[in-house]
């Protein structure tokens, strides 16, 4: 069994030979389903997520929607703070799939941690997509956990943001998020303590973390969670170490969506628009 | 549909990422397999100083700090490597001989691997926390390497490749890389890199890659006191060659079971899992205690026993019931048995010896010749060990084992060493140095129990000195108690006020310090302590309210106020967790300055003190209990004798001397509460040893004195301890720290009870504190006023020890301190030598708003385990303190040959044990010791008498007051100076 975060003072390396400020390697692509409106396959290291967009289209019953395809998982978060009438509303329904983790796990109807990440980040799209432009309808937005490594909610923000670009929604900007910790317990009170960019599983596990998602490359923080105990002296570095990955994170997306939209316009599959100008297509 | 595949072409990244996947196998036996990834990296640095690339690309931390470098530029060199060396040791190397990297002498520069880190984690924590310490230490000169991290010496798993095997590549790989690297500094002197291993394999292979490698012993013998480590390293190194030259050799020991087959025996009830302890009169005999069964299981006879040693965790087998056997009544000592055993030949000698097989024998008869199936104990076999409990011991080589030839020369010879606790058997040592080692204080560890070896083998660590002197039997005892008597270091002196003795109160009240204190200097406060106590913790007053109440005060050492929580200090304090007072020295918790001096309440000077005050009516009822950090100066330090003439003296009528009346008096009543609701007063045969106080030797031993005025502080220390716990409880329902004292289980008081019924008609009944307490005062014989105090020391010893324990962990009822009779209690009045107090004091504070709540002190976890580790130190504490009277008072005896009055305590069938509380001491008196021709006996269970006939006409019996003449002996087994006793 490797070492524990403990060994992080040894050499300043983590326990995937990471250093505080790495990102791991994120991965990801959009219209990976051809069929659905938006889509979109994200890793970041081995977190594996998939999300699938159907809509804006009108709000039919809510079972026959693609929300509550999910099987294990009833039902979907529906986020938006506007009434029904003004503008769309997002529904966010999150398949975690049981072969996700080492333990084969069926997760429970109704489970309340599902719940609040679906609830989070359908509040998290809602403020960026210009809902009020589809009033009467609704954005079905499906996420399919196929591997878990920690930084999960991170990992579904980023696809859903994605899917919603390839679903051609309107929005401010990219919702980017990323997780920050700190290399020791809540216990230990080290003082010295450094930040740490991007938990992994075991980071996760044995360090405290939050999840943090800003609003494009602004300072706007459009989601912070923190479910750990933490010395609020350790917050401030804590965040602006995530706040920092969340812009890293919002390059990587931003290239994913401009090398799609190159290889798309090359293709032929769509015609050069006025909105494509400054991009260098040859 | 797109193709979800990851592409690794088109990743600059992808040759940097690869995995880690390995198997592992959870508690409840489930097996999972984990996936990791790992980053490649080229910036991790060699931590030579002669490197200077890798300096430009060192990592920093998130403050900007790089990692200093660790590796001397100049290193030492060997007789082999005259251009110094840089070592890197294999995981098997630093598992056998982790003593000789602790060498002062040697081993500096030394690059731990990654890899081996991990493998010695896996296999042992100590070991890898003893390393862990050793890279921390500033001039050691140890370094870790990440070597799976860098991209140049990462290693993957070949198909058909063991674990092992590609470990040991890695570790070849890396040692080739370092080789290489620092051929490219272009230094003048480039050192070698030497791999330190003991596999054969391995330094095969690494000779032939063309690296430098040597078996510990190759590189020791090029050392120059080579001779002197070559003892430290373990025996199992040549066991592969030992094995070789002897195929014929016969397994004495059954197999251990293997890990799984316990595990699921144990889940299925069919096997059991325990601490193996050894009982102290008899070495093949040992007892479990397992949660299946109410009483003990009995481990009898060598091959049962199975090569486990005291204190290890083992898992048994029940042996069938006609099997069963009554626990010994005879004294076995390993040294009379097996006195003439050859440390060389090994086996030769059938496994149970003619001379055991005797001892055993009589069991045997006595078990068959009565028929009282009824008394007979289950027993077990030991099928295996889960966990060692090998430590260090202290011991002394056996004279008897050592040959001729190997007192003279520097040949390798093997050699006994008799371990000073009795419960360990003899530890086979193989070394060069018989000839300065004999008579000496040494510690050794044992290494491994082969089946085939009948004694467990072991190697030298270091020789503290002459048997009987001072300074080696102190050092051994702390040893042998695992107390961290070094020093303070630096980091945790830094941590004083930097006035030092000169810092005083602050004169001015708008100070920060007296934020929230209460200014308590007007009060007539006095603290009353042993004679030459240093240390004061606690000092007392009470005055006269208007109302005809009574306010009484206990103010104790603000010591948390200098010992901030997590700092270097409070760390090294929570490790000691107390302080030990050995006859002729204190080991400190806290360095002296605070101890003796900032937080020690002496007169006539301020101190801030954490008080807590009462309202009493004269009846000693409290009306109201008040909790305050305070600044006092207390009027006078008196010693008990002192304080105890003061209030006889009728003629003293000042303010001082009436407080301490009222004291007096409402201590009694206090105490008579106490005693109302159910309180023991326990008994421990306890012994002053006094010293010329210029050579500081010692001259006389006497029996402590009990005064009316120790009471006094007890009963208000104790009321003080009951209303803090009450307090942060209050305030802390899951994380007070609390101290508890189990009720003991009614069997534990089974054989006296049966005792006092059949020799003096005596009924003791345990249903509860209460009834214990009267039944103990009826324990009296007029005859003997002795007796009760008799009783009363073998009633304590039934009892369970009370604990340090985390409110959350238990729940109310189970917080009941039996002895004291208290419904919640915790000891918060000695905080400058006890740990436990100076948590309490923290949560105090916090619970009544002084200060904010420290994380470190609501973490559960973290409060668990320091309660953990503070109830063994408590303990060892104790132990200490006992061993080192039992030492002086030997020293003491010496030459000298006195007549005294003694009780019989225990009887076996071959020798019982007498007590003389003269000076607090119990010795076994053999019936060999009787007559010099051992006398005929007959034992009679039943009626517990003794009787002998023959060369000498005694019948001994329990109770009985006997008359012994005490004189001084060396205890050849034990090397300790004891008392020998004679019946008169």
């Amino acid at each position: 069994m490797p070492l524990d975060t403990s060994a992080y003072s040894l050499a300043l390396l983590r326990v995937d030979g990471r250093r505080w400020n790495e990102l791991r390697r994120i991965h990801a692509q959009i219209r990976t389903q051809a069929a659905a409106d938006g889509s979109s396959y994200l890793e970041i290291g081995h977190t594996k997520v998939m999300c699938v967009v159907t809509g804006p289209s009108e709000p039919g019953s809510r079972r026959g929607a693609i929300g509550s395809t999910g099987g294990g998982v009833g039902g979907g978060a529906v986020g938006g703070g506007a009434a029904q009438s003004k503008g769309a509303e997002v529904a966010v329904s999150i398949v975690i799939a049981g072969f996700s983790s080492v333990d084969r796990k069926r997760t429970a109807r109704g489970d309340k941690r599902i719940l609040e990440l679906q609830s989070t980040i359908s509040n998290a799209l809602a403020a960026s997509l210009h809902t009020h432009l589809f009033p009467h309808s609704a954005i079905n937005i499906s996420l399919h956990v196929l591997s878990q490594d920690g930084s999960l909610l991170a990992a579904l923000i980023n696809a859903a943001t994605l899917a919603c670009v390839d679903a051609g929604i309107p929005m401010t900007d990219y919702v980017a998020a990323c997780t920050a910790g700190s290399t020791s317990t809540y216990a230990a009170n080290d003082e010295a303590a450094d930040p740490l960019l991007d938990l992994n599983h075991q980071e996760e596990q044995e360090l405290p973390g939050l999840t943090v998602a800003t609003l494009g490359g602004s300072d706007r923080v459009a989601v912070l969670v923190c479910e750990s105990r933490v010395q609020v002296s350790r917050l401030e570095g804590m965040l602006a170490v995530g706040v920092d990955g969340c812009k890293q994170v919002r390059e990587i997306l931003d290239r994913v969506v401009r090398e799609k939209g190159r290889r798309m316009v090359q293709e032929g599959t769509v015609e050069k628009g006025v909105g494509l100008n400054d991009m260098d297509v040859d | 549909m797109a193709s979800l595949k990851r592409s690794f072409d088109g990743d600059p990244f992808a040759a940097n990422i690869s995995s880690k996947v390995y198997v592992r196998s959870t508690k409840s036996g489930k097996v999972q397999k984990i996936v990791r990834e790992v980053y490649l990296r080229q910036d991790i640095p060699c931590s030579s100083r002669l490197c200077h690339g890798c300096l430009n690309t060192a990592p920093k931390d998130a403050a900007g700090q790089a990692i200093h470098f660790v590796l001397s530029d100049a290193p030492a060199g060997t007789s082999v490597f005259p251009q110094g060396h840089y070592l890197v040791p294999d995981t098997n190397a630093l598992l056998n001989a982790m003593d000789l990297f602790e060498q002062s002498s040697a081993f500096y520069d030394v690059i731990i691997l990654q890899i081996v880190l991990e493998e010695l984690r896996n296999r042992s924590l100590p070991l890898y926390n003893r390393l862990i310490g050793l890279t921390k230490s500033e001039d050691k000169r140890f370094y870790v390497f990440f070597n799976e991290f860098r991209l140049e010496t990462h290693v993957a798993r070949l198909d058909g490749e063991s674990v092992n095997d590609r470990n040991d590549r890695a570790v070849r790989k890396a040692v080739a890389w370092y080789a290489q690297h620092l051929a490219r500094t272009k230094a003048r002197k480039i050192p070698a890199v030497v791999m330190l291993s003991n596999d054969r394999d391995n330094l095969r292979k690494a000779r032939d890659e063309g690296l430098h490698a040597c078996s510990l012993t190759e590189y020791v013998k090029q050392l120059k006191d080579g001779d002197r480590l070559l003892d430290l390293i373990p025996e199992t190194e040549d066991r592969d060659a030992a094995k070789d030259k002897r195929p014929g050799e016969q397994n004495l020991y059954p197999e251990y079971f293997t890990m799984s087959k316990m595990m699921t025996g144990v889940k299925s009830g069919l096997l059991h899992q325990g601490i193996f302890n050894v009982s102290p009169y008899n070495y093949l005999e040992g007892s479990i205690r397992v949660p299946a069964f109410p009483k003990a299981l009995l481990v009898l006879g060598r091959e049962n026993i199975n090569r486990a040693v005291d204190g290890d965790l083992v898992v048994v087998e029940v042996l069938p019931k006609d099997q069963w056997k009554e626990p010994s009544s005879q004294v076995i000592e390993e040294e009379a048995v097996t006195k003439n055993e050859n440390p060389d030949a090994e086996g030769n000698e059938g496994f149970v010896s003619e001379k055991e097989r005797k001892a055993l024998q009589e069991d045997v008869k006595r078990t068959q010749s009565k028929t009282t199936e009824g008394h007979a104990q289950p027993t077990a076999k030991i099928v295996g060990v889960v966990k060692r409990n090998w430590r260090q011991y202290v011991g002394h080589i056996d004279q008897s084992s050592v040959s001729q030839s190997g007192q003279q020369g520097r040949k390798q010879d093997s050699v006994f060493v008799i371990p000073m606790d009795k419960k360990i058997p003899k530890i086979r040592l193989r070394t060069r140095q018989v000839a300065e080692l004999l008579g000496k204080r040494i510690l050794v560890t044992i290494d491994a129990w082969d089946r085939g070896s009948r004694h467990p083998s072991g190697h030298f660590v270091r020789s503290l000195g002459e048997l009987e002197t001072k300074a080696a039997e102190t050092e051994a005892l702390l040893l042998e108690y695992d107390v961290q008597y070094r020093p303070f270091p630096k980091t945790v002196l830094d941590c004083l006020p930097k006035e030092g003795h000169d810092w005083k109160v602050p004169a001015s009240i708008e100070d920060p310090g007296w934020k929230d204190r209460e200014d308590l200097r007007d009060l007539l406060i006095c603290s009353i302590d042993p004679i030459g106590c240093q240390d004061i913790d606690d000092a007392l007053h009470s005055r006269p309210l208007p109302n005809g109440n009574i306010e009484v005060g206990v103010h104790i050492a603000d010591v948390s106020h200098f010992v901030k929580p997590n700092n270097a200090m409070d760390n090294e304090a929570s490790i000691r967790g107390t302080t030990v007072y050995l006859v002729d020295k204190r080991i400190d918790m806290l360095p002296m300055l605070l101890g003796t001096d900032l937080c020690s309440l002496k007169p006539y000077v301020e101190r801030y003190a954490f008080s807590v005050l009462w309202e009493m009516t004269p009846d000693a009822d409290i009306v109201g209990a008040r909790f305050t950090k305070s600044v006092i100066k207390s009027r006078e330090a008196f010693s008990y004798e002192q304080a105890q003439l003061r209030v006889d003296d009728g003629s003293q009528q000042d303010d001082l001397t009436r407080s301490i009346r009222t004291l007096l008096a409402l201590s009694r009543k206090l105490r008579q509460k106490r005693m109302d609701a159910g309180a023991l007063s326990l008994s421990s045969p306890e012994v002053k040893v006094q010293m010329e106080s210029e050579t500081s030797d010692p001259i006389d031993v006497k029996t402590k004195e009990h005064l009316d005025t120790m009471s006094l502080v007890e009963e208000f220390m104790l009321l003080a301890n009951t209303s803090v716990a009450a307090k942060i409880y209050d305030a802390f329902p899951q994380t007070a720290i609390l101290r508890r004292h189990a009720a003991p289980p009614k069997t534990n008081f089974d054989e006296l009870s049966n005792q006092l019924k059949v020799k003096k008609g005596l009924e003791l009944s345990v249903e509860s504190s209460k009834a214990l307490a009267d039944s103990l005062d009826a324990c009296v014989d007029n005859s003997d006023p002795f007796f009760n105090t008799l009783v009363r020391i073998m009633a304590t010893r039934c009892m369970m020890s009370a604990e340090y324990f985390c409110s959350g962990t238990q729940a109310y009822p189970e917080f009941r301190h039996y002895g004291l009779a208290s419904e919640i209690y915790t000891h918060f009045t000695s905080p400058i030598r006890r740990y436990a107090d100076l948590v309490a004091h923290r949560q105090l504070a916090a619970a009544i708003d002084y200060e904010a709540v420290h994380p470190s002190v609501r973490s559960r976890g973290r409060l668990e385990a320091v309660c953990k580790n503070i109830n063994v130190r408590h303990r060892n504490a104790q132990l200490a303190g006992r061993a080192s009277i039992a030492y002086y008072v030997g020293q003491a005896l010496r030459g000298k040959a006195t007549e005294e009055d003694g009780f019989v305590m225990k009887i076996f069938s071959n020798g019982f044990v007498v007590l003389v509380p003269r000076f607090g001491i119990e010795s076994l008196i053999r019936l060999r010791d009787l007559a010099d021709t051992e006398p005929q006996a007959t034992y009679d269970a039943e009626s517990y008498t003794l009787k002998t006939t023959g060369s000498r006409e005694v019948t001994v019996e329990l109770f009985q007051k006997v008359r012994v003449r005490v004189t001084d002996q060396k205890d050849e087994t034990t090397g300790k100076r004891g008392v020998k006793m004679e019946l008169v």
